[in-house]
């Protein structure tokens, strides 16, 4: 096994990774930024050096500091946790050049994945679903044949695209002129460039994502998948259960058969999540994340698999110690986003000193988590607090111990997420479940948040 | 400008001509800003310190270098110790990073009053490294 794991990371996940390698008896170095000298991560590592200033443009990301700091203190495996340095393929590439093992996929597979485009292709010919699109569109004669070949509704998209300009959804063929030509108007006046192309618009789809390992031995198995479809308005997760709610069985089977037969065609090593749309019984293939991701405690409660010591066993070349058969989930797990956001706010982030913490505990609960009552939070980095996870033997037991976990939780100091949590889960279409990506909208936000005060 | 980038810009250039030509005294004025600099040209005694002025830390008028990048320490040869007077901006030791040899410079002269680390010593960002003490020059 490794003798030393550098963490280049922060907060709840810098602490996942810690007990990860205590529990394997492996010695841990953390990396701080000045701004979280007195964070708990920085306590409980066996060693701890600051990298930099507060930005992490200076500190987490600097990547000569944190080589040097793994060469200096003996390390021969860093573990990237999420976010930061997690899927940077150079980075990757320059810690094995160090000799230093990368906790993670090769370099290769993280910038094949990285690549939107080169992701699509691979899972192309891998025959996994993806969303059907065109190529650059000539003129308007294009734009109407590739949507009658994709079907409608379809979707413009601008290819320098980004926020939604030079996006238009296009329902029918009447509507296509228009579209084709406000599109290419907006995208030539934002981006210098008014080329389009179009894709299937994909209409209230759930977002349902499948977690993998895959051993250096050519082992590749799925752990089942998560509904991550609780999401706020700029598309980031708040809410994720595993079983998906409602999900049918041979949608759930093809859904995990697809991401083991993927992570195979691109010769995935590691941990990793292939992320699908789903809408009715289709399903599109998203994007590959080439980390392990924030949401993975409920996989791992319903599977009893540790996820991040699989990671480091798997880097250490060791072979999975189970196979597909081995592994069965039992029960149902959810996970609340603690968030340092205000709703009230489309959740802009909070920042402030955490004057108490009173975190929920007992039967079927789990909080991942780095606060403290006194911990000044600083402006720079991620807004999450703390993961809640609730288990149980059913979805209702486990929304049973959620909504009792949730109603113990007090923070104060900073606005959270933690009521909002609440009114969803006590939103009749959640506990119904199978509820789409839009479910979070401005109609539910405006009834459930800003009624509140 | 704010008062760093005065002392940067102004200030320390200023400071360096006056020891590098042996001068007193030296002042400018171009309307914005006046800076009139005067130093003893009598070399304080080493003796005249106390060791207990020593233990008790840098003063505010000592400027504590600090590294920012996490390294190894190499001292120079002959070692820059407490005590040393350095004339000008000199290297004092180097942090070793990457093979990449990273100069930590006296940033003008002065006095070094303390060293807080001993050759081939790992630092990480911010670790003071020297204090000096710019008042006895």
């Amino acid at each position: 096994m490794f003798r030393k794991v550098l963490v280049a990371n922060r907060g709840e996940i810098a602490l996942r990774i810690i007990r990860a390698c205590r529990e394997l008896g492996v010695a841990t170095v953390a990396i701080f930024s000045e701004a979280d000298r007195s964070a708990l991560h920085v306590r409980l590592a066996d060693e701890a050096f600051c990298v930099g200033p507060g930005p992490a443009a200076r500190s987490y990301l600097n990547i000569p500091n944190i080589i040097s700091t793994a060469l200096i203190t003996g390390a021969d495996a860093l573990h990237p946790g999420y976010g930061f340095l997690a899927e940077n393929s150079r980075f990757a590439q320059i810690c094995t050049d160090h000799g230093i093992t990368f906790i993670g996929p090769s370099p290769r597979v993280i910038e094949q994945m990285g690549d939107k485009a080169n992701a699509k292709q691979i899972m192309d010919s891998a025959g996994v679903p993806t969303i059907p699109g065109s190529g650059i569109l000539a003129n308007l004669d294009d734009a109407k044949k590739a949507a009658k070949s994709i079907g409608y509704p379809v979707l413009l998209k601008a290819t320098a695209g980004g926020g939604g300009r030079g996006m238009r959804a296009v329902a029918s063929e009447g509507e296509i002129g228009n579209a084709f030509a406000s599109a290419q108007s907006e995208a030539e006046a934002n981006f210098q460039d008014g080329r389009l192309y179009m894709e299937k618009l994909i209409v209230r789809p759930r977002h349902i994502e499948v977690q993998i390992l895959a051993d250096t031995h050519g082992e590749v198995v799925h752990l089942g998948e998560r509904d991550c479809s609780i999401q706020k308005p700029s598309h980031q997760k708040l809410i994720e259960e595993t079983p998906a709610p409602g999900l049918a069985a041979d949608l759930r089977d093809e859904l995990c058969k697809v991401a083991v037969r993927a992570g195979q065609a691109c010769g995935y090593t590691n941990a990793g999540t292939l992320e699908f749309l789903v809408a009715g019984d289709q399903f599109y293939f998203m994007e590959m994340n080439t980390r392990i991701q924030v949401e993975h405690p409920v996989t791992e409660l319903i599977y009893g698999v540790d996820l991040v010591k699989e990671q480091i066993r798997i880097a250490f070349g060791e072979p999975l110690g189970f196979g597909q058969a081995d592994l069965s989930p039992h029960g149902h797990a959810i996970e609340c986003r603690i968030n340092a956001e205000d709703p009230e706010r489309d959740f802009a982030p909070d920042a402030g000193t955490v004057t108490a913490v009173e975190l929920p505990g007992g039967p079927g609960i789990r909080v991942d988590t780095h606060l403290f009552a006194g911990l000044a939070i600083p402006p720079y980095y991620d807004s999450l607090l703390a993961k809640i996870v609730a288990v149980g033997r059913t979805r209702a037991s486990a929304l049973a111990r959620m909504e009792r976990a949730l109603a113990e939780t007090r923070i104060e100091g900073v606005k959270t997420t933690t009521a909002i949590c609440r009114r969803i889960l006590e939103d009749a279409r959640f506990q119904e479940g199978g509820v789409p990506i839009d479910f979070l909208d401005e109609a539910f936000l405006r009834e459930h948040v800003l009624t509140e005060a | 400008m704010n008062f760093e980038d005065v002392i940067e810009s102004r200030v320390r250039p200023l400071a360096e001509t006056l020891v590098r030509e042996g001068l007193e005294a030296i002042s400018i004025a171009d309307g914005e800003i006046e800076i009139e600099l005067s130093r003893s040209l009598v070399q304080p005694l080493e003796q005249a310190v106390s060791p207990t002025e020593e233990a008790a830390g840098p003063g505010p008028e000592y400027d504590v270098l600090t590294s920012d990048v996490v390294g190894r320490v190499r001292f120079l040869r002959p070692p820059v110790a407490a005590g040393s007077v350095v004339d000008a901006d000199r290297e004092l030791a180097f942090i070793e990073a990457l093979g990449i040899r990273n100069p930590i410079r006296s940033r003008g002269a002065g006095r070094v009053a303390v060293v807080y680390v001993e050759e081939g010593q790992a630092v990480d960002y911010g670790a003071p490294l020297f204090a000096i003490d710019r008042s006895r020059v």
